[in-house]
């Protein structure tokens, strides 16, 4: 496998097949079209590298199956973090990072000039200036250097602050800094924080649970996205849905949108960015992680008008449809009426004013419970309402498609464990 | 600013902690990839460190007389804090749970110090859409107690006293050894991991709801035994695994992985109809929220075992059936 290398250039293509090994975990080698196999085998070999430990092997008559296996709730980091420790870079790259921190270790301030100087002179090694200004440059907006001019001349010193300064002075933060490096959101810069340290060691007490751990792959995406909507402007973007993307040819489709909000769902695992389309003039939610190439464009002039429709719209957005008239047609509101009993099942009732989000909950009589539920979507609430299955007296309201979805449902179900019902219940 | 830099990555980790060891032998060294780097940089990075004739390496390290690896740096590495971090940090001081690790003085002192920061995202910018209502009050100052006196127990094998109310509502006022604090996103919720002691020894594993604790005091014991995390998730785990089919109606099989990532499993396709096998593992206190979630499905997944699991579904499923056909109502299509 000459020219094989652990690191990668870009995170988007090996992102997928992370997700696919995570998420798929019943694929084999013939399943992964849209690459050749060399590609194949180069990012399998780098999986299996980063993540060996919590890699599963398994053969099937379909060949063998690779996955990611592993209880998202009994461990004390995201292994998919490894995947961002992969940044390829160059020989200059790594050269100038150790000897112009070296140089500016005692917190002076120095400019292009000298520091090209003093790499040649003290450490023997020749850059052209351009070659050391754009690192300098870069490691000023990265902020590791703080830039300062004095007269025309740009000087550069070490940032001062470091994680272990910040450990050692603030009693707790090293303990935070290990249950945020666990989160859904930019956990693995927490994580990247603890392994700056000299002395500090990783997360070994604080666990997750209902962990998306795929999440972090999407973090790649979101840092230009919050940009955006903390700008008030625009992003330009590409979707490569599940089924489209097995195409080898598809290049995905392009979008332009008024970026709102990062829309989660801490039941389903799915992350959503929710925008407004100008082009369909319409509110709509878009999988994070079937996000690509996303570009920060022109400031939006109507961010704070589309911004409190979108709030009047998440007033009947159940998860995260904000629904199409044109499909669904006329919706009206979903009504629920399930049986519980008050004494013996409060937590049924806890569980339902805890979980029923925009709807309304109301006493009908003893035993009686009706939850109604003005949503845009009403496919979105029933599969919610499932998880009340055995307690449904009846579903009205919502569309004669999503009723009848329903109680279709539920026959097919009674057919599929009928036999067991008799024997199980007495 | 950016997320995926090799700055943070595992070989820029690796040579800094080769410059910062004093007398490093390439024994030493190959020790270093090892702990800090990928399985296979063993095979990559020691010839890009050790001072190669042609000139291929990274320059960074000199061979000494006696052999041994010392840096061309003057300094310890350093890595300063990055602006990506700061604003990570910035963003954490808007959330009520780090109040839990720091005290009103850390927090005043640290919001200072990222004063002209921006954060690099804030809550209103991310919306948990079906997050339960019912969670924690993080600004609780018994809560905050609570939570501080949990961690410090946990680092050192303190035996706690601990008065709660069960989720039964039942007040139980007994002493466990801390292992470890959960965190649920969904339940917004905190729960301690735990060991119960009696007589000094380890009795059954348990999990208790911050919020439920009425009281924890440290008893000043110490847990001198071995107790392992391992141990604990061991003793939570159901006996069987459950194993469903998924078919791929309604997009079935990709809604289901993804629903289900979070927890361990296996799963296998069938080439001919493209419904998947799979069997979840899971924590025995769970049982119940997996059943539900299961059946929220409906007909695009069965669960086929154990048989007391698919007893509880088939129930709940004749149940549902029955209130139905009782109220009479028709299907409309």
């Amino acid at each position: 496998m000459a020219g094989f290398s652990e690191l990668i250039k870009t995170f988007e293509k090996t992102r997928d097949y992370i997700r696919d090994f995570f998420i798929c975990g019943y694929k084999v080698r013939g399943d992964f079209v849209r690459k050749s196999s060399r590609t194949y085998d180069d990012e399998k070999r780098r999986v299996e590298s980063w993540l060996g430990d919590v890699v599963r092997y398994d053969d099937s008559v379909r060949g063998r199956q690779i996955s990611i296996s592993v209880d998202c709730g009994h461990i004390a980091e995201n292994p998919l973090y490894q995947a961002y420790a992969a940044k390829s870079f160059t020989d200059n790259d790594i050269r100038l990072h150790f000897l112009l921190l070296d140089l500016l270790a005692d917190g002076s301030a120095q400019n292009l000039r000298t520091l090209t100087d003093r790499l040649s002179s003290e450490y023997g090694v020749v850059f052209d200036e351009q070659t050391v200004r754009n690192k300098l440059r870069e490691y000023a907006a990265e902020g590791l250097l703080i830039a300062e001019k004095q007269g025309k001349t740009a000087f550069y010193r070490m940032e001062p602050a470091t994680a272990d300064a910040l450990f050692a002075q603030y009693d707790g933060l090293a303990d935070a800094v290990r249950f945020y490096a666990q989160d859904e959101v930019f956990g693995v810069v927490g994580s990247q924080l603890l392994r700056s340290t000299g002395n500090i060691r990783g997360n070994d007490c604080f666990f997750r649970k209902h962990h998306y751990l795929v999440h972090a792959l999407e973090d790649a995406v979101l840092p230009e996205i919050l940009a955006a909507i903390a700008e008030k402007r625009r992003v330009r973007f590409r979707t490569f849905s599940a089924k489209q993307r097995k195409s080898p040819d598809y290049e995905g489709s392009s979008f332009e949108a008024v970026p709102m909000q990062i829309l989660a769902s801490v039941q389903t695992g799915r992350r959503y960015l929710a925008g407004y389309i100008p082009e369909t003039k319409r509110f709509h939610a878009f999988r994070l992680d079937f996000i690509r190439n996303v570009k920060c464009a022109d400031p939006e002039p109507e961010y704070d008008k589309l911004a409190e429709a979108y709030q009047r719209n998440l007033a009947r957005t159940f998860g995260v449809s904000f629904g199409m008239r044109r499909d669904t047609g006329h919706v009206e509101p979903i009504r629920l009426t399930i049986r519980l009993n008050a004494y013996t099942e409060g937590y049924i009732l806890d569980r339902l004013e805890r979980e029923k989000r925009i709807g309304t909950l109301e006493k009908i009589s003893d035993g009686l419970y009706a939850l109604t539920i003005d949503a845009f979507d009403p496919h979105e609430v029933m599969h919610w309402a499932k998880t009340l299955i055995g307690r449904i007296v009846s579903v009205e309201g919502g569309t004669p498609q999503v009723r009848g979805r329903f109680y279709h449902d539920i026959r097919r179900m009674q057919e599929m464990y009928g036999g067991d019902a008799n024997d199980a219940v007495s | 600013m950016t997320l995926f830099h090799e700055m943070y990555g595992a070989y820029f980790r690796i040579a800094a902690r080769a410059l910062g060891t004093p007398d490093l032998t390439e024994q030493a060294l190959r020790c270093i990839i090892a702990e800090e780097g990928f399985r296979d940089s063993v095979l990559f990075v020691p010839q890009k460190l050790l001072p190669q004739t042609d000139g291929s390496d990274w320059g960074l390290l000199r061979r000494m007389p006696d052999g041994t690896l010392s840096p061309v740096t003057k300094h310890a590495p350093v890595m300063p804090l990055t602006l990506l971090q700061k604003r990570w940090l910035k963003a954490r001081l808007a959330d009520p749970k780090l109040r839990l690790f720091l005290d009103d003085t850390q927090f005043s002192a640290f919001s200072e110090q990222l004063r002209d920061i921006k954060p690099l995202w804030t809550p209103d910018m991310f919306r948990y859409t079906d997050q339960f209502t019912d969670g924690d009050d993080f600004s609780d100052a018994d809560y905050r107690s609570h939570f501080r006196t949990i961690l410090r127990g946990i680092r050192t094998k303190e035996i706690l006293s601990i008065r709660f109310r069960s989720g039964s509502g039942r007040r139980m006022d007994m002493q466990y050894l801390p292992l470890a604090i959960e965190y649920s996103r969904k339940n917004d919720k905190f729960r301690l991991c735990c060991r119960g002691v009696r007589g000094g020894t380890l009795s059954g594993s348990g999990i208790i709801n911050l919020g439920r604790i009425e009281q924890v005091t440290a008893t000043g014991r110490i847990y001198a035994g071995n107790v392992s995390l391992e141990e604990y998730f061991r003793l939570r785990r159901a006996k069987e695994p459950v194993t469903v089919r998924v078919t791929d109606e309604r997009n079935g099989v990709e809604r289901f992985l993804m629903e289900f990532a979070s927890y361990e499993k296996h799963t296998e396709r069938d080439i001919e109809t493209g419904d998947c096998l799979v069997q979840i593992c899971y924590d025995k206190q769970d049982e119940t929220e997996l059943l539900i979630q299961l059946l929220s499905f409906g007909p695009v997944l069965e669960i086929l075992g154990p048989p007391d699991f698919r007893a509880q579904a088939a129930a709940r499923v004749r149940m549902q059936y029955e209130l139905l056909q009782a109220n009479q109502t028709k299907p409309e299509s």
